[in-house]
């Protein structure tokens, strides 16, 4: 039984669509992720889970309750804001029991539930602080204990991650993904950063021009994508053609090279692309596995990793490899052999 | 050489600009406190506060000011919020409006008040209350230009949209979020519009004077046409006000500043 679930989707503004027949179940204290480049209406579906964009048709219902039309106060949903949007004339304490004040709690309750969320957030001694004396990452830490302070059903964080630096952004992703475990809360959380989305969630959204390209948890988006696309904004991919030779058994050819493709489906004889992840390939020659033999032509060092490139039959082929001390760096232009398993790599 | 040049020609016309104001300010100031001849004195302004009418003058436009800042306050901060909120096309059109008080004369704005509400169906110059209620509304379009922009500058200075979109997924309804969200934030705006509407009521004279109401204007005129030395201490009492309103603006704006919020958007 789903807690949440948008069933048929389908936003347009000014006759261009934004959301095309969108569906989602969404259990009871998932993390999903909703992961695409911009414009790609990852934040228009977030916005009509929060009730600031109504759907141009579709429905939306939480715990068995149509929300689709109902106004954002009355949905019981907290939202994180990219800009953090606290409220500056009032201090991080007033802020995080706004929501309890409104809803007409008593200031022992409001207090006491601050409090408590002050401590989740680990700012407990910056209650009486306003939001301009807070660092970026704490002003984002309140508005999560905000958001969170008046117990909705589902959490909504668009982008809360983007405005911050990189150190304080990993940081910071650790913690959410804490205290939403924590709590248990359903979360829905828009990022255009795969690695955010891949490390957080338990299931991602890969959404493309209004559509939802897959559905599925981190591992098998980033090992199974199941469109070019996908294959192409989460993480690296190379991408070759090749011709078919043998449909029955996914035997491809690339230029001169032959070789082997583990999931191949039904093939039809024509021109395919092979894929596979510059992460599975190595150098040398390896039996029983594809090898492909040409010249490198770039190496660019990555911190832990170095990238190779090199050009096979034409066809640019990027590999990483670990950066060891004892590893030889091949000259540019040097011929250069690589290997990958017959099972890493897929055609598309 | 050419930046020292530049820093002279600087300093000359700010000189110059500062003798331009100061200089009459100071043959006023001097003549008000000559009214004992061969004294300084402050006879002039103690003759001024002492006269009755004087001060039966200065508190009807000092209660016309604050009803008129009230009743401006109420009407631009939700237009102006719902301008940036839901109608960002119209923020040129009523810019427009709001600037007409500088283009029409004030002399044919008050002749067309008097003939549209001195008749039926809107009669409101029969009773001294009526004519309150048309001077207030007067006085309201007459401060139009900087209530407006007071506002307008400070909901620039807030991200509107956003913050409402959070008070709104925390339970708030349109008024909770305009009572405990965007007057709050518009503090400092509200008080420079406040106070700049208030002074413009204080020293208004057209209005006063062809509704014939007791404001202070039209006492300063007369008072200006009978004697020497009170309308000279009137008017360097009229420029204190002013300065206190604009001391008020600086020190309130002062104090805002440790609340806005630094990072974000």
């Amino acid at each position: 039984m789903s807690f949440l679930e948008l069933s048929h989707i389908q936003k347009s503004f000014a006759g261009s669509v934004a959301v095309e027949d969108f569906n989602l179940s969404v259990a009871q204290g998932e993390f999903i992720s909703f992961l695409g480049p911009s414009g790609c209406g990852k934040t228009t579906t977030l916005r009509m889970i929060a009730g600031f964009e109504l759907p141009t048709s579709g429905q939306i219902t939480l715990a068995g309750n149509d929300l689709t039309y109902l106004p954002p106060n009355k949905r019981n949903v907290g939202m994180v804001f990219q800009s953090y949007a606290l409220f500056p004339n009032m201090t991080v304490a007033e802020n995080i029991g706004y929501g309890l004040k409104v809803a007409g709690k008593s200031k022992v309750e409001i207090n006491q539930r601050a409090q408590a969320m002050l401590e989740l957030i680990h700012l407990e001694d910056f209650g009486a602080r306003y939001p301009a004396r807070l660092s970026g990452g704490q002003q984002q830490r309140v508005a999560l204990a905000r958001a969170l302070a008046f117990h909705p059903q589902v959490l909504l964080l668009d982008e809360p991650l983007s405005a911050l630096d990189a150190k304080i952004r990993v940081e910071l992703r650790q913690e959410i993904r804490r205290i939403q475990q924590q709590l248990g809360i359903t979360t829905i959380y828009v990022t255009h950063d795969q690695e955010e989305a891949l490390s957080l969630s338990d299931r991602i959204v890969v959404m493309s021009q209004g559509k939802m390209e897959q559905v599925g948890t981190p591992a098998e988006i980033y090992n199974f994508p199941a469109t070019e696309f996908v294959a192409k904004f989460v993480g690296q991919i190379n991408l070759f053609p090749v011709d078919v030779v043998d449909a029955k058994n996914g035997v491809v050819r690339l230029g001169g090279q032959v070789l082997c493709a583990g999931q191949f489906g039904h093939l039809n004889g024509n021109s395919l692309r092979l894929a596979v992840r510059p992460e599975e390939l190595n150098p040398g020659f390896m039996d029983g596995a594809n090898n492909l033999k040409g010249r490198v032509t770039a190496v660019t060092y990555l911190g832990s990793i170095i990238r190779i490139s090199v050009d096979v039959e034409g066809h640019p082929i990027h590999l990483d490899v670990f950066n060891e001390r004892k590893l030889r760096i091949p000259a540019l232009g040097e011929p250069y052999q690589l290997t990958f398993p017959v099972d890493a790599c897929w055609l598309l | 050489m050419k930046g020292k040049r530049l820093n002279l020609w600087g300093w000359f016309w700010a000189v110059a600009a500062m003798l331009y104001f100061f200089v009459p300010m100071y043959g006023t100031l001097d003549f008000s406190l000559r009214m004992k001849k061969g004294l300084i004195s402050l006879l002039a302004y103690r003759t001024v506060l002492a006269d009755s009418q004087f001060l039966a003058s200065f508190r009807y436009s000092a209660i016309m000011g604050l009803i008129t800042v009230t009743i401006s306050v109420l009407i631009f901060v939700p237009t102006v919020y719902w301008i940036y909120l839901r109608l960002p096309g119209a923020r040129p059109i009523i810019e427009i409006i709001t600037i007409l008080p500088f283009i029409i004369p004030v002399i044919v704005y008050v002749f067309g008040l008097i003939r549209t509400f001195s008749g039926p169906p809107f009669q409101l110059t029969l009773t001294p209350f009526k004519t309150d209620i048309l001077i207030t509304a007067g006085y309201i379009v007459l401060s139009m230009p900087y209530m407006f922009r007071a506002i307008d500058v400070g909901m620039r200075t807030i991200d509107v949209r956003t913050l409402t979109e959070a008070a709104q997924s925390l339970g708030s309804n349109r008024f909770q979020i305009l009572v405990d969200v965007i007057f709050p934030n518009l503090r400092i705006a509200i008080l420079s519009g406040a106070l700049i509407c208030f002074a413009t009521v204080i020293g208004e004279l057209i209005l006063g004077d062809f509704l014939v109401r007791p404001a202070l204007g039209p006492y300063m005129v007369l008072v200006g046409r009978s004697r020497a030395f009170e309308p000279a201490a009137l008017a360097i009492m009229s420029y204190a006000l002013t300065w206190i309103c604009l001391g008020l603006i600086q020190f309130f704006s002062r104090g805002g500043s440790t609340q806005q919020q630094l990072t974000g958007r």
